[in-house]
């Protein structure tokens, strides 16, 4: 790999060990800190070898040498090896299998892998004594071509099978003599002990009572401990079938509100108020366990079939998927069309068309400018408050910048006041020059008319909006502005119930103009 | 705040970086699964309470997952199609003369487009056919093709001042650095345990990267030192789709998820949350921070709507 020569002069860290392929790329592209640029974004650690022998490890298992070559770099990326380790575990791995392996052996793990697993797994349960007859089956299939796994496979299956009869065999001609010898010596050994008891006297006997009491004592306490364990698993069942209903609780309401949003869906109203209860829904099943969940969003994201079989549809995945997404999968699964899909011609209409030539020049970024673009700046300079509650056409002048747009920025403005009042001091005073920080905009006019128009009634709002401007705004604004300081800081969970309904109405009246 | 409703399921919102009062959505009929595509230019309007323009749109025979604006040309747009196309369009020239350009080399969806914002001249596309093509726009064909995704491969995102470096989001679990002038990758960031759906850098420390992943976590990460997470954000309550890192603010990132919420996060403060927004009532799936105006934030969802509006007010306020 081409990164491989790079990483190593990079390792040192120094700026002069770069090669001397970097200047004046850097030179030309980057600007600030570019010598060390590219080194950043590299690998410098060196090889660790811990990692390296347990990817060898992990290679050199058979089930694993069974499965593709991305898979297995894939999961060694996900382990953490960098590319340095993984490349050197590959390298190691043919050198370390037991089997001598003469010639081919990039073909051959894919044959020794399948040949291996076979007999690998038939032998499962004999495994001490049928190592010795695997491996040798392992090393007579290695040297062969795949054409003639299958064969070698039979014969394998085969001779384990006689070996495995014949260990059987053997262990139950071992085991029974074994068994009946120590069957004889237990007796043996009680008619002895009975003997000796009778000779060794008291202090034998106390001593078996006091290790006698000793042992029932540890038992008592045993039993103790398992059974305290049992009550609180029985508890914790308890608690956790609680739980399962109480959820089952949530979830029938959840459907039932789907089919009331359903039913409702047409109704211009209906989304406000259920959405907000949707989502308290959604918060309230957010405890149900991770593990299927992170399973079913996987596969969902993972569409690989999308206009196939599509993963993840068979359970209802992590997310909750609304109804019609369900159906259209279905439908898609079946194999039908959606009703509504068209055929559109979408292909360039003169494919060698010239691209037009920008009209604009391009902007410098925020993080680009070190210095502050002047005007904007005082335009987000912090002025006195009473100024600051204006929202005139003065204003809109000084913030409309040189592009040329008519469109009076109301939306610049509205910088974040809310999560800024602490940092009010840092702001008011010095001006960063910086263009990374910018004080904040005290909240501007218009939401002292979503303000009214979240108390007052849907035509009201209108009217509102179009009439008076000059409505005494401080104290709107004031308000307006706790209401957003809850509104955010409180996740909106709070204050959505107030405002969804309201909100929704005037959104939607503005949606239909 | 100006809410635009789309014929079919938003898939991708993005502000153009030359108007400020532009945005593009990228929208996919039936959810995405099998369907037509939209691709919307989008104008906000100049008084908050008059509904938002629609300067142009582009219907696509598949559903269109991603757009992106052209760093050069202040009209032109990307889009990353289902079918495997990445189309490019002029937004200044009428429906009939576009695209001007489908690009098809992709064999699976094309999930992800990003343009270079220092060079300006080339864009990434990337798809589940698990890998990452670059792409110059006077160029038919494919500069580039990075393939070493063992899976699909969900989004591609450049580095904010390094012309030649970018990063990669898979399903296979990790996140890669790049460098398109090196055959292969240079970083492998096993970030998850679960699929990452979605990653960004750091505009202001350009080490950092913020990864978005099905395990309902967002996590930071800095390339010197990636064993270890900067900051993990918890906080979700379902997969994590979209990250997008403020252009203004250089610990502030913006994230969607599947919880139908959009939040803000500071990673570098203890209680990371610093807002969440609930307007979405299906899976909030796009998320862009305007980087002409300050705060501007624009989302979209499943429930087919666009919202655009400025942090710490109502997305769903007039």
């Amino acid at each position: 790999m081409a990164t491989g020569p790079d990483d190593k002069p990079q390792e040192s860290g120094t700026e002069l060990a770069k090669p001397t392929n970097e200047a004046p790329q850097n030179a030309a592209a980057d600007n600030v800190k570019s010598t060390s640029t590219p080194s950043v974004f590299v690998n410098s650690e060196p090889i660790r070898e811990e990692q390296v022998q347990n990817a060898v490890k992990f290679l050199s298992h058979p089930k694993v040498q069974g499965s593709p070559v991305i898979y297995r770099r894939s999961f060694l990326e996900r382990k953490g090896l960098t590319k340095e380790e993984i490349d050197e575990a590959f390298r190691r791995v043919p050198d370390q299998t037991p089997s001598a392996q003469p010639t081919n052996v990039s073909p051959d793990p894919q044959s020794k892998s399948s040949a291996n697993v076979q007999p690998q797994s038939s032998s499962q349960a004999l495994q001490p004594t049928a190592a010795a007859p695997a491996g040798v089956i392992s090393s007579v299939v290695t040297t062969t071509r795949p054409r003639f796994r299958w064969i070698h496979a039979a014969y394998a299956v085969g001779f384990l099978a006689v070996s495995g009869a014949g260990t059987a065999v053997l262990l139950k001609n071992a085991i029974i003599p074994r068994f009946k010898c120590w069957i004889r010596k237990v007796i043996s050994d009680e008619e002895n002990d009975v003997l000796k008891r009778t000779n060794a006297g008291p202090s034998l006997e106390e001593e078996t009572a006091a290790a006698a009491k000793a042992a029932a004592a540890a038992a008592a306490d045993v039993a103790k401990v398992s059974q305290e364990m049992l009550n609180s698993k029985v508890e914790e069942r308890k608690y956790f079938g609680e739980l399962v209903k109480l959820l089952d609780v949530q979830l029938q309401e959840m459907k039932s509100m789907s089919t009331a949003i359903q039913k409702l869906e047409g109704h211009a109203n209906a989304s406000g108020a259920l959405s907000q209860f949707n989502h308290e829904d959604h918060g309230g099943l957010v405890t149900i366990p991770k593990q299927p969940f992170a399973n079913g969003r996987a596969e969902f994201e993972s569409r690989s079939a999308r206009s196939s079989s599509p993963p993840g549809s068979s359970e209802p995945s992590a997310a909750p998927h609304p109804k019609s997404y369900m159906e259209i999968m279905a439908m898609v699964q079946r194999g039908e069309r959606p009703p509504n899909v068209k055929d559109i011609n979408d292909s360039p209409p003169n494919p060698h068309q010239q691209i037009p030539n920008p009209r604009l020049a391009p902007r410098a970024k925020p993080w680009e400018t070190i210095q502050t673009q002047n005007n904007s700046s005082n335009v987000y300079q912090y002025q006195s408050s009473a100024e600051a509650w204006n929202y005139n056409a003065q204003d809109n002048g000084i913030i409309d910048q040189s592009n040329g747009d008519a469109s009076a920025p109301w939306w610049q403005r509205k910088n974040a006041r809310i999560t800024e009042i602490d940092r009010d001091e840092d702001l008011k005073t010095g001006q960063p020059v910086q263009r990374a920080w910018v004080p904040p905009q005290p909240p501007p006019i218009a939401m002292a008319e979503a303000a009214e128009a979240i108390r007052r009634p849907k035509q009201a709002a209108q009217k509102e909006q179009s009439s008076d401007e000059t409505a005494s705004r401080s104290s709107d604004v004031t308000d307006e502005l706790q209401k957003i300081t809850k509104f955010s800081e409180s996740g909106g969970a709070e204050s959505t119930s107030e405002m969804s309904s309201g909100m929704n109405s005037t959104e939607i009246q503005v949606e239909q103009e | 705040m100006p809410i635009f409703k789309a014929p079919f399921n938003g898939y991708s919102v993005k502000f153009s970086p030359f108007y400020e009062n532009r945005l593009a959505a990228a929208t996919a009929q039936n959810f995405g699964i099998l369907g037509n595509g939209r691709l919307h230019v989008l104008a906000l309007p100049p008084t908050p309470g008059a509904p938002v323009a629609e300067i142009a749109a582009f219907d696509t025979a598949d559903g269109v997952y991603d757009v992106a604006w052209s760093e050069s040309h202040d009209s032109l747009l990307v889009a990353a199609v289902a079918d495997g196309s990445v189309k490019l369009y002029d937004s200044a020239l009428p429906p009939a003369s576009n695209p001007l350009r489908s690009l098809h080399e992709h064999t699976r969806e094309v999930q992800s487009v990003d343009y270079n914002p220092t060079r300006r001249d080339s864009f990434l596309s990337a798809a589940w056919d698990d890998t990452v093509k670059l792409w110059t726009v006077d160029r038919p064909a494919s500069v580039r093709t990075f393939k070493e995704h063992a899976y699909c491969v969900y989004a591609a995102a450049w580095n904010p001042r390094h012309a030649d470096v970018f990063a990669s989001a898979s399903g296979d679990c990790t996140a890669r650095v790049w460098d398109v002038r090196e055959p292969g990758s240079t970083m492998i960031l096993p970030a998850h345990e679960s699929e990452i759906l979605s990653l960004d850098w750091n505009k202001y420390d350009d080490c950092v990267i913020a990864t978005a992943s099905v395990d309902k976590s967002i996590r930071v990460w800095d390339v010197r030192s990636h064993r270890v997470p900067v900051a993990v954000l918890n906080g979700h309550g379902y997969a994590v789709r979209k990250v997008k890192f403020s252009p203004h603010r250089g610990s502030l990132l913006a994230s969607c998820s599947y919880d139908m919420t959009v939040c803000l996060w500071d990673y570098m403060v203890e209680d990371s949350l610093v807002g969440r927004y609930d307007h979405h009532t299906e899976f909030a799936v796009g998320v862009d921070m305007s980087v002409l105006v300050e705060g501007l934030l624009a989302s979209t969802g499943w429930d087919e709507l666009v919202y655009v509006w400025q942090h710490g007010t109502d997305p769903r306020a007039p």
